[in-house]
């Protein structure tokens, strides 16, 4: 009972979150580029941070030990890369006053997606044996059909256009939708029960990022990006998402070492 | 040897079963079925032998439908001792297959 009202509320202040990070951006957006640049690099650290605190809290409390312990120290490593990206972002943004693309953050991002994958096939490991064929395709399929859709409407744009940006750029939605293919088999997996919870929010945060990534393809191809750009908002949501997911795996995998067992007199 | 001796052996080899399942995936795991179990149905891990429908419950609150491959480790831990009455009831009751079936003696 305590955890369902523990889980809605932590839903609500998701919803919450995420809906007070739009209108903030969107706000800084009515007062220009520069407003919404400045908005947009404060928004950054906050999310960031949060990901790396709460990676590093279920990462001590797993250790090093099973399956899920190794999943979780490659989370943290993909959160702490991302990090670094964004504040090689930060710095770029701050000296130059502009985002520069590609830059060396973009080593640090891309980097980060196999540490994310092999978390994915560590997790799920344990319970590789309920993986059916079927469960595969159709993660296959909705992944497949993401991609195509986002290389068919990107593909026409390129125009003239660098070709190591635009690899670069089509790099990322590549490997958010190869992450998806986990991401769907785990949501699958875990159906019904409270782990779920971080897989489903794991899914909408890598097909906010697929958009995300998308939308910014669009705008560096048309040279239309500036720091605090609506697409920004996904990437700011794509950390909360994952933040709250982690966070509530904190509240399941409590540490009750502590806790005294309060009725143990009745159970001897 | 007793009846009382024989059930904690039993009840022993349970515990060992389920904690090295569950110890492969992660002491938290193991961690939160346990205190799971104790706060709602104020049973400890020896004692899912009488009441292997706690544990399966437990594990499918928490994994969902990848339970059943923890179910299927344990079974693996405890295969060789699947001669003993309470143990092969503990298998066939914990079973996701057989679990709406069983009836406990």
């Amino acid at each position: 009972m305590q955890n369902n009202l523990q889980h809605s509320d932590l839903k609500k202040f998701l919803f919450i979150t995420i809906a007070a990070t739009g209108l903030v951006l969107l706000i800084a957006n009515l007062f220009g580029k520069d407003t919404a640049s400045i908005i947009s690099l404060i928004l950054y650290i906050p999310v960031t941070v949060s990901l790396v605190v709460v990676s590093i809290i279920l990462s001590k409390r797993f250790g090093f030990k099973g399956d899920h312990g190794k999943a979780w120290i490659l989370f943290l490593i993909f959160a702490i890369l991302w990090f670094i990206a964004e504040r090689i972002s930060l710095y770029y943004n701050l000296t130059l006053g502009e985002e520069l693309f590609p830059s060396e953050a973009d080593a640090f991002w891309l980097a980060g997606y196999p540490f994310l994958f092999v978390f994915t096939i560590f997790y799920i490991k344990p319970m590789k044996r309920m993986i059916s064929k079927k469960i595969i395709f159709v993660a296959l399929a909705i992944s497949i059909t993401v991609l195509t859709s986002t290389l068919y409407i990107t593909y026409d744009q390129n125009t003239g256009t660098n070709l190591l940006e635009f690899s670069i750029a089509i790099a990322y939605p590549i490997a958010d939708a190869i992450i998806l293919v986990p991401a769907i088999i785990g949501m699958m997996l875990f159906l019904g029960g409270r782990v779920n919870f971080l897989w489903s929010l794991m899914c909408i945060a890598i097909i906010s990022e697929i958009i995300a990534d998308t939308g910014y393809l669009f705008a560096v191809l048309h040279d239309t990006y500036y720091q605090g750009h609506a697409v920004d908002v996904l990437f700011i949501w794509y950390y909360i998402i994952f933040t709250f997911g982690v966070y509530h795996h904190i509240t399941i995998f409590k540490d009750h070492r502590k806790d005294p067992y309060k009725n143990i007199e009745e159970l001897r | 040897m007793s009846d009382a001796t024989d059930m904690e052996i039993k009840k022993a080899l349970v515990t060992i079963s389920v904690e090295e399942a569950l110890l492969e995936i992660g002491r938290p795991v193991l961690d939160a079925v346990a205190h799971s179990l104790y706060v709602n149905y104020t049973c400890f891990i020896p004692d899912c032998l009488a009441h292997p429908e706690y544990l399966r419950q437990v594990l499918q609150e928490l994994y969902g439908n990848g339970c059943a491959n923890i179910i299927k480790s344990i079974h693996k831990h405890l295969d060789e001792y699947a001669g003993m009455q309470q143990i092969e009831e503990f298998l066939i009751a914990i079973n996701p297959i057989t679990i709406h079936s069983y009836q406990p003696r």
